[in-house]
């Protein structure tokens, strides 16, 4: 198996997606030619798992699709542990074969280190550009961290697209309801009520899509826009949403969250400017849109739920209830009277609450606020911070001897919330006009 | 005697008369530009203020925080008050040019005065205004990264910094004026010396100590901060 390097440049125009494509990275695709399937797997420092990984990859195209065209690309950012090397240098093993049958066609892999802007944007853009001009039917892209290690892992999220006319196919994953406190009290509650839909990982790592959707995306002046550089998994979901492209879910193994080498400002920073950059960008179609579709789901539901997890929850609530009263004079331009007084009231108690009410209004108005324009995203995100951590210590505090059930009861009711308050953030951002 | 006291009389009437005559031309002139100028200056203020609003003028000024300040003081919003400014310049750019028409002695070169005036003045009005807004956009910054990264004083020393880039941009506006420069430059200069050299010898020498332990502090902080996000996600 050949495997040659290969440079990819990042394009100063949006639209120019060939140019996002280096000579060398073309030549190898060209000589690789039409495919049906492309793998995609943006790395950076994953030596660990790296090998595991394309092992299972192989192993999935040689047994579960021999008589497809495939091609795995790993678009690296610049890694010093050696993964490019790795992912050269792995062969199927002997025990891989003796559970494949041959595959009918050549198995082709290509390591193309991304320049440009450092990020998974830039990685993404690499594959979703390699294979428009592949002209891929599926393509899939994993997280060299994450659960890829079976080569049932990938055929499971190769098969929905491939077959069922689902063109965006997200991760889904079995948590113990107080996990992710981010997505369960933000992400997926917002995502829910304003762009109706049922998606559980908003911000999940992998996912699969067809070529259409990729073409699609490549269309979009995003790639250089800091919405794409922080959270483009986040804007390849609204995206398919609102471009009304078929979105699934799949059962996916619970991994070590991807967020792990970022603090909490850091990762709610990122969500809250991705998130108001998506309202506006989309508002035509959330402020229309009412109710939630819940989406077709593929995989087996592991059922089991994980232990709850446990960190100082009580830390970050100190942490917070400084944080708000040292920032209140700028919470006064972003919250009404009513709603900053309620905030600093409950957060002068012994033990932090909060209730879903003053959440979701608190929520909505940084919302209203970025669209009247009363400070900038980066600041009204900051802002934003400490209220958030006061949210996620009283969620934790509330739920610390409840069964998961009872926890899940909550996590619904948040959601309706959400929903049911909508009108009030369609109202505010309407009059900002 | 009669004779040339009459004659006085009628040459002192003649002269009032003459230059009655030729000054009624000119408080006609005045008064027109006075009026015509008042009217002039209302249009003007009426169309700053709606190109204002329809650039949204409130949002940057609320964004800046000067919507804040204003308030604070008691002062009319942003566009209202750079819509007075526009009219007070226009309006007083008339009034000079009336009274200019009037050929007073005493006034003789005011309208060259004024027009050499107002630029410096407009630009005083403009570092003044870029004082706030810098300074209210650092204080802002300073504040919410300060707070977030868990520092302590975040207050004060966001605080301290907005009021040094509004006081530097009071002393460069006063120096576009010409007015008390040198006054105006040695007390700021005296005050920002003192300020400073006040923290560095309370810093270098009396907390010399509190500081080793606060750098720790954060180092530390840091260290505990680096994966607190894994529960989050």
């Amino acid at each position: 198996m050949a495997v040659v390097e290969s440079r990819t440049m990042a394009s100063q125009n949006p639209a120019d997606n060939e140019s996002a494509l280096s000579d060398a990275l073309l030549r190898q695709l060209m000589a690789v030619g039409q495919v049906d399937v492309l793998v995609g797997l943006p790395t950076l420092n994953n030596a660990a798992t790296i090998i595991d990984v394309v092992r299972a990859i192989h192993v999935c195209f040689t047994r579960d699709f021999p008589r497809l065209r495939t091609v795995l690309i790993n678009a690296d950012g610049g890694s010093t542990d050696g993964t490019p090397e790795l992912v050269r240098a792995a062969s199927v093993i002997d025990a891989d074969v003796v559970q494949t049958s041959y595959t009918l066609r050549t198995l082709h892999r290509i390591v193309a280190p991304y320049h440009g802007l450092p990020g998974k944007h830039t990685a993404l853009r690499t594959v979703f550009a390699a294979a428009e001009l592949a002209r891929a039917s599926v393509i899939v892209v994993l997280d060299p961290g994450g659960p890829a290690t079976s080569a049932e892992r990938v055929t499971e999220l190769i098969g929905p697209i491939a077959q069922s006319g689902v063109e965006f196919l997200a991760p889904r994953y079995r948590r113990h309801p107080r996990d992710g406190v981010l997505i369960t009290q933000l992400v997926r509650p917002l995502t829910r009520a304003l762009y109706g839909v049922g998606l559980d990982e908003p911000l999940g790592a992998e996912f699969a899509c067809s070529g259409r959707f990729a073409s699609h995306c490549l269309e979009q002046a995003i790639w250089n826009r800091e919405a794409a550089r922080i959270a483009i998994d986040f804007w390849l979901r609204m995206e398919a949403v609102v471009e009304g492209f078929p979105i699934g879910q799949i059962w996916r193994p619970l991994t070590a969250p991807a967020g792990a080498r970022t603090t909490v400002r850091e990762a709610v920073h990122q969500v809250v400017v991705s998130a108001i950059e998506s309202l506006r960008a989309h508002d035509s179609y959330w402020l229309r849109t009412s109710g939630v579709a819940e989406l077709c789901s593929w995989g087996v539901d592991p059922v089991a739920i994980p232990e709850s997890p446990t960190w100082d929850y009580k830390a970050l609530a100190l942490q917070a209830r400084h944080n708000l009263v040292e920032i209140r004079e700028l919470l006064q331009t972003v919250l009404e009277p009513g709603l900053l007084a309620g905030l600093l009231d409950v957060s002068e108690g012994l033990n932090p609450t909060l209730n879903n009410e003053l959440w979701v209004r608190i929520v909505y108005a940084f919302a209203a606020a970025a669209r009247q324009g009363r400070a900038g995203v980066d600041h009204l995100a900051d802002m934003f911070v400490p209220a958030y951590m006061w949210q996620a210590a009283a969620f934790m505090a509330q739920t610390a001897r409840e069964s998961p059930a009872a926890v899940q009861a909550r996590l619904d009711s948040l959601c309706e919330t959400f929903e049911r308050l909508k009108p009030e953030l369609v109202a505010a951002w309407s009059a900002g006009e | 005697m009669i004779q040339d006291i009459g004659d006085a009389l009628v040459q002192s009437w003649r002269n009032f008369a003459s230059a009655f005559v030729m000054f009624v031309p000119r408080l006609v002139a005045a008064t027109i530009i006075f009026a015509g100028g008042f009217v002039i200056a209302l249009l003007v203020r009426r169309v700053v203020r709606r190109v204002l609003t329809l650039a949204h003028f409130d949002r940057l000024s609320l964004r800046m925080g000067a919507s804040d300040m204003l308030r604070v003081a008691e002062m009319p919003t942003a566009e209202v008050l750079v819509a007075k400014i526009a009219f007070w310049i226009v309006w007083i750019g008339f009034i000079v040019s009336a009274v200019d028409t009037l050929q007073f002695t005493p006034f003789q070169g005011l309208v060259g005065e004024f027009y050499r005036f107002v630029p410096r003045f407009v630009l005083a009005l403009l570092v003044l205004a870029l004082g706030f807004l810098v300074g209210n956009f650092l204080w802002r910054a300073t504040l919410l990264s300060s707070v977030n990264a868990g520092l302590p004083g975040a207050r004060l020393l966001s605080g301290a910094l907005r009021v040094l880039v509004i006081a530097i941009g009071a002393v460069m506006a006063l120096e576009q004026l010409g007015l008390a420069t040198t006054v105006a430059l040695t007390a700021f200069a005296i005050t920002f010396g003192a300020l400073m050299l006040g923290l560095a010898i309370a810093f270098g020498l009396g907390g010399r100590d509190a500081a080793k332990e606060l750098i720790e502090q954060q180092l530390r902080a840091k260290k505990a901060r680096e994966a607190d996000a894994a529960p989050h996600l």
